[in-house]
C-alpha cells in the first residue's frame, strides 16, 4: 500500500464514515454560526456608535446654531442668555470597533465604547449608564470564531486522529501495513494530513466568510491585513495542536490512553491553565477597591461643594483676570464646574493607580501566558482584532484627558460667566483615538506566534524521531 | 455480591495512577478555588461595609444644602455579597454592585468586577462550583467509561454472568464504587462551606441551611447523572475506547460549548437594548416629557399647577403655603416612576427571556440546569440581582420623596433657594436590604430542578437497561 493509496483511503473515509462526517459537519456549522453571530455583533457595535455620534452631533449642532444666531444678531443676547454657554459644550468620544471585532469580541462587549464628554460630569462619571448588557450573555462569553478555534478545533483534531496509529496496532494489522513500501512516518503523516487538512479547510472557509460578511458596507481592504495577521495566529495554534497530536501518537500508547492524554492536555490548556493564571494574576495584583474609589470621589465632591467659596477665592487669586463677572449666568453653573474640577483633580491620581495595577497585571500575564497556549492565542487574537484590554483602557484614559483639555480651554468663560465665541468653540479640540495599526498588531503578535511555531517544531521533531525509533523497533522484532 | 463488586472496583481504581492523579489534581484545584473565592468574597464584603459607612458619613456631613441638590448627589445602594458566594459566585462579577439612587433617573448597577478582570477570566473562573461542575463529571467519566466495555473486552463479563451476578447488582456495585471516589472531592466543598461561615456577611440569606442542602443535593444528582450515563454508554458500545470518546465529547459539549452557544442564541433571539439608545429613550420619556419644551410637557406642568392651586384654593403660586418648586419636582418623580417601571420591566423581560432560552438548552446540557440551581441557591443569580435592584429602586423613590417633602413643607416661597440644615440629613434613613426567601427562589428554579432530575433519571435508565442489554448480548454471543 502506497502513500497515495493511504491518502485516498483517508479521503474516502472522511466522506463515508458517519462519525467523522458528523464531527466535521458539526464543526463547519459551529464555525459558520460563530462567524454570522460575529457579523451581527459587529454591525450592532457600528450602528450603536453611529447613532450615538449622530445624536450628540445633533445636540451640539443645535447649541452651535443658537450661538450663531446670537453672533449674527438674529437673536438678541438678552433673549437667549444660555446661547454659547461654555458649561454646555459636549462632544462625543467613541472607540471604533476593532477591525476584526466580529471574529474575536475580546473585551469589547463589556467595556464602554462611547462617552458624552460634558463639563457637567466629573471624570469618574464620564462612562455612566452603559451597563445594560445581559449578565447572562457576558458571563457565558462569546461564541465567536476565536472561541471555536481555541476550544473546538483542537478537540475535533483529537477526536479525528488520536487512533491514527493505535487502531492498526490494536487490530493487529500494523505489521501488514508496514510490509508495504511505506514507513510509519509516511503512514501517520498521510493520515494526519488528510484529517487535519479537512479541519484547516473548514477554518479557512469560516475566515473567508467572516472577512466578507463582516466587511458589509466597509472597505474590505482595510480589514485584509488584519485578517492576514489573524490567520497567522490561527495557523500557529493549529500547527501546535497538529504537532502535539503527532507527538502523542508517536508515544505508541493504547488508543484509549492517547485520547486521555490529549484530552488532559486540552483541559489544562483551555480550562485549568487560564483559570489558574487568572486567579494568580488577580491574587498577586489585586485591583484597588472600586467601592473605595467611589467613596473617595463622593467625599471629594461633597467637600468641594461645602468649600466652593474658598475654591473660588483660590481660583481668583491664581487667575486675577477672571474677576469680571456676568451675573446673568446662575451661580450654580460655576459651582458645578468648580466642584467637578476639584473632583477631577482628586480622582485622577486614583484612576492612574487603577491603570498602573492593571498594567502590572497585564505585564505579569504577558510573561506567564507562555504557560498556556490558549491564553497566548486568545491575547494574540484580540490584539489582531483590536478588541484587547490595552486598547480599551487607553481609550478610557484618553477620554478622561480629553475632558480635562476641554475644561481647561473653557475654564475662563465658565468662571467669568462669559459665553463662548464661535471662533473659540470651533478651535476647541475634538476627540480622536488612534485605531489599531497593522504594524502595531504585527509587532504584538510576533513573539507569541514565534513561540507557538517553535513549540510546534520541537514537538514535531520529537514525534518524527519517536516514529523513526518505533519503525526500527518493529523491524527488529 | 454488590459489596464484592464495590471492593473489586475500588481496588482497581487504587491501582490506576491516572485516576489518582486526576483526583488529586481536582482536589488541589478545589482547595485553591475555595481559598481564592473566599478571599474575593471577604474582600467584597469588607469593601461594602466600608462603602456603606462612608456613604452615610458623607451624607450626614453635607452641611447646609438645598434638598434637591442633595437628591442629585443622593446615596448609593450597595449589593451585599452572600456567604454562599464563596461556593458559587454565579453572575456576581457580571452585574454591578452599586446603584446610584439619584433624583430623576433610575440608574443601572455599576462597578462590575468583570471590567477590572483580565481577558482570560472569561475562559474560566476558579471557584468551587466551577471545579465541581467541570471536573467532577470528568472524574466520573474517567471512573466509569470502561466499567462494562472493558469487562467485555477482557472476557470477564462472561465470568461475572456465570457466577450468577444479576445485571442490577453489577450496575449498583460499579455506580457506588465510582460515586465513592467522586465523593472524595467532598473535602473541598466542606472547606468552602466552612470558610463561607467565616465571612462577614451582614445581610444573611434567608434559609441558608435549606439552600446549602439544595446545593449539595443538586450536585449529587448532577454527578450521579454523569456516572450513570458513563456506565450506560460503556454497556452499549463495543469498545471502551469508543465509550471514552463519546463521553468526553458529551462532557465537552455539555460543559464548555453548549453554555456559550445557549447564551449566544438567547441574546440573538432576545437582544438587550443598546445602552445609548435605551438611556436616551428612557431619559426623553421620563424627563423630557415633563420638563421639556414640547406642548405635551408644557401642558403636563400646567395641569400640575392648576391642580395644586385648586387643591389649596388659591389663584397664584405665590399664595401657596408650600414650596411649589419642590411640589413640581415630586410630581415629575411620580410621572417618571411609571416610565422607569415600563423601561426596566422591558429590560428585565429581555434578560429573563434569554434566561428561558438558555434553560431550554439544559435539555442537552445538565450543566446549565445545575448552574442555574447552584447560583440561585447561592443568591448570586439574575433573580437575586433583580430583587436587589428593585428594592433599591423602591428605596430611591421613597428617599427622593422624603427630600422633596422637606423642600415642599419647609421651603415656603424660597424655591430652590431653600437650604436644609445639616441635622436633617442625619435623620434620613439608610437602605436596608432583605434577600428573597427560599420559597421565592425555589419557585424560580423548579424547572431546572425537574430537568436535572430528568437527566439523572434518564441516565439511570440508560445505565440499567444498558447493563441488562450487555448481559443479553454476551449471552447470545
Amino acid at each position: 500500500m502506497s502513500v497515495q493509496a493511504i491518502t485516498s483511503q483517508e479521503k474516502k473515509a472522511l466522506k463515508t464514515e458517519p462519525m467523522q462526517l458528523v464531527l466535521l459537519v458539526t464543526f463547519l456549522i459551529a464555525s459558520l454560526y460563530a462567524v454570522l453571530q460575529g457579523t451581527f455583533f459587529r454591525q450592532a457595535q457600528m450602528e450603536a456608535i453611529t447613532s450615538f455620534t449622530a445624536a450628540q452631533e445633533e445636540s451640539i449642532g443645535a447649541w452651535r446654531d443658537r450661538l450663531i444666531a446670537v453672533e449674527n444678531g438674529t437673536t438678541a443676547p438678552t433673549e437667549d442668555r444660555w446661547a454659547g454657554l461654555a458649561m454646555d459644550v459636549t462632544f462625543p468620544a467613541t472607540i471604533s470597533p476593532g477591525p476584526l471585532s466580529d471574529l474575536a469580541h475580546g473585551v469589547s462587549d463589556v467595556k464602554p465604547a462611547a462617552s458624552r464628554v460634558s463639563l457637567w460630569r466629573s471624570v469618574d462619571r464620564l462612562f455612566g449608564n452603559y451597563q445594560f448588557q445581559s449578565p447572562i450573555d457576558t458571563a457565558a462569553g462569546a461564541f465567536d470564531l476565536a472561541f471555536v478555534i481555541i476550544f473546538i478545533m483542537p478537540l475535533l483534531m483529537i477526536a479525528l486522529s488520536y487512533d491514527a496509529l493505535s487502531e492498526d496496532r490494536e487490530l493487529g494489522r500494523l505489521g501488514l501495513l508496514l510490509s508495504q513500501p511505506i514507513s510509519i512516518r509516511q503512514l501517520v503523516a498521510a493520515r494526519l494530513k488528510v484529517r487535519f487538512g479537512a479541519v484547516a479547510v473548514i477554518v479557512l472557509i469560516a475566515c473567508l466568510v467572516g472577512l466578507i460578511a463582516g466587511s458589509a458596507g466597509q472597505d474590505i481592504g482595510a480589514r485584509l491585513p488584519f485578517m492576514g495577521i489573524w490567520l497567522l495566529v490561527a495557523a500557529a495554534y493549529f500547527a501546535l495542536w497538529a504537532a502535539l497530536i503527532a507527538w502523542a501518537i508517536s508515544l505508541n500508547l493504547k488508543g484509549e490512553t492517547t485520547a486521555l492524554l490529549l484530552a488532559g492536555i486540552w483541559i489544562v490548556n483551555g480550562l485549568v491553565g487560564p483559570a489558574s493564571l487568572s486567579a494568580a494574576a488577580e491574587g498577586l495584583y489585586p485591583t484597588p477597591s472600586r467601592l473605595a474609589f467611589l467613596s473617595e470621589a463622593r467625599e471629594a465632591s461633597a467637600a468641594a461643594y461645602k468649600s466652593q467659596a474658598d475654591i473660588m477665592q483660590g481660583m481668583l487669586l491664581d487667575h486675577p483676570d477672571l474677576t469680571a463677572e456676568n451675573y446673568s449666568i446662575p451661580e450654580y453653573i460655576r459651582t458645578a464646574f468648580l466642584v467637578n474640577k476639584t473632583v477631577d483633580d482628586s480622582v485622577v491620581p486614583i484612576l492612574a493607580k487603577f491603570d498602573a495595577v492593571q498594567a502590572e497585571r497585564r505585564s505579569f500575564l504577558s510573561k506567564l501566558q507562555f504557560a498556556a497556549p490558549s491564553v497566548l492565542t486568545l491575547q494574540a487574537f484580540n490584539l489582531a482584532a483590536g478588541t484587547d484590554l490595552e486598547r480599551h483602557i487607553a481609550f478610557e484614559k484618553s477620554v478622561r484627558d480629553y475632558k480635562q483639555s476641554v475644561a481647561e480651554a473653557v475654564e475662563g468663560n465658565v468662571i467669568v460667566g462669559e459665553r463662548l465665541s464661535l471662533a473659540q468653540y470651533d478651535a476647541l479640540p475634538r476627540f480622536y483615538h488612534q485605531g489599531p495599526t497593522v504594524s502595531g498588531a504585527l509587532g504584538s503578535i510576533f513573539i507569541p506566534v514565534l513561540f507557538l511555531l517553535a513549540l510546534s517544531t520541537l514537538l514535531g521533531t520529537i514525534a518524527h524521531a519517536n516514529l523513526g525509533n518505533l519503525q526500527n523497533r518493529i523491524r527488529e522484532n | 455480591m454488590i459489596k464484592a463488586i464495590i471492593w473489586k472496583e475500588l481496588l482497581q481504581y487504587r491501582r490506576d495512577g491516572r485516576i489518582l492523579a486526576v483526583l488529586l489534581i481536582t482536589l488541589a484545584l478545589g482547595f485553591a478555588a475555595t481559598l481564592n473565592s473566599w478571599s474575593t468574597v471577604e474582600t467584597q464584603q469588607r469593601e461594602r461595609q466600608a462603602a456603606v459607612a462612608s456613604d452615610r458619613a458623607t451624607w450626614d456631613n453635607q452641611g447646609k444644602k438645598n434638598p434637591h441638590s442633595a437628591a442629585h448627589f443622593s446615596r448609593y445602594a450597595f449589593q451585599p455579597t452572600s456567604s454562599l458566594s464563596v461556593f458559587d459566585p454565579g453572575l456576581k462579577d457580571y452585574m454591578g454592585s452599586a446603584i446610584w439612587l439619584e433624583a430623576h433617573y433610575r440608574d443601572p448597577a455599576t462597578l462590575r468586577s468583570v471590567e477590572d478582570a483580565v481577558e482570560i477570566q472569561r475562559f474560566a473562573r476558579l471557584t468551587p462550583a466551577w471545579i465541581l461542575q467541570v471536573f467532577a463529571p470528568l472524574l466520573a467519566i474517567l471512573l466509569a467509561f470502561a466499567g462494562i466495555a472493558a469487562e467485555r473486552e477482557r472476557g470477564t463479563l462472561r465470568q461475572i454472568m456465570s457466577s450468577g451476578v444479576p445485571p442490577q447488582h453489577l450496575f449498583v456495585g460499579k455506580a457506588i464504587a465510582a460515586l465513592c471516589i467522586v465523593g472524595l472531592l467532598a473535602p473541598s466543598v466542606i472547606a468552602a462551606v466552612a470558610l463561607a461561615a467565616n465571612t462577614h456577611d451582614e445581610v444573611g440569606l434567608p434559609g441558608t441551611g435549606g439552600r446549602l442542602a439544595g446545593i449539595v443535593l443538586s450536585y449529587i444528582l448532577y454527578i450521579g447523572a454523569f456516572t450513570f450515563a458513563a456506565i450506560g454508554i460503556s454497556a452499549r458500545v463495543a469498545k471502551s475506547k469508543t465509550a471514552l470518546v463519546v463521553l468526553v465529547g458529551f462532557w465537552a459539549a455539555s460543559v464548555v460549548f453548549v453554555p456559550r452557544l445557549a447564551s449566544d442564541v438567547g441574546s440573538a433571539l432576545s437582544p438587550a437594548p443598546s445602552a445609548a439608545d435605551f438611556q436616551a429613550r428612557m431619559s426623553d420619556d421620563a424627563s423630557g416629557a415633563f420638563w421639556g419644551g414640547s406642548e405635551e410637557a408644557q401642558q403636563r406642568r400646567a395641569d400640575v399647577e392648576a391642580n395644586v392651586l385648586k387643591q389649596y384654593g388659591v389663584d397664584k403660586i405665590e399664595d401657596l403655603p408650600i414650596n411649589y418648586d419642590g411640589y413640581l419636582l415630586q410630581e415629575s418623580e411620580e410621572f417618571a416612576n411609571g416610565v422607569f417601571d415600563r423601561y426596566y420591566d422591558e429590560l428585565w423581560g429581555t434578560y429573563e427571556a434569554q434566561s428561558d432560552i438558555v434553560r431550554l438548552f439544559s435539555i442537552v446540557s445538565p450543566t446549565l440546569a445545575l448552574s442555574n440551581i447552584s447560583s440561585a441557591l447561592a443568591g448570586s443569580d439574575l433573580f437575586a440581582h433583580r430583587h436587589f435592584a428593585d428594592s433599591a429602586e423602591l428605596f430611591r423613590r421613597d428617599f427622593v420623596k422624603l427630600l422633596n417633602e422637606e423642600m415642599i413643607q419647609k421651603g415656603g416661597q424660597d424655591g430652590y433657594g431653600y437650604m436644609a440644615d445639616n441635622d436633617f440629613w442625619q435623620t434620613n434613613p439608610d437602605f436596608t436590604y432583605t434577600p428573597p426567601p427560599l420559597g421565592a427562589v425555589m419557585s424560580n428554579i423548579w424547572v431546572d430542578i425537574l430537568v436535572l432530575l430528568g437527566w439523572t433519571f434518564a441516565a439511570l435508565l440508560l445505565a440499567f437497561r444498558g447493563v441488562r442489554f450487555s448481559f443479553k448480548q454476551e449471552a447470545v454471543a
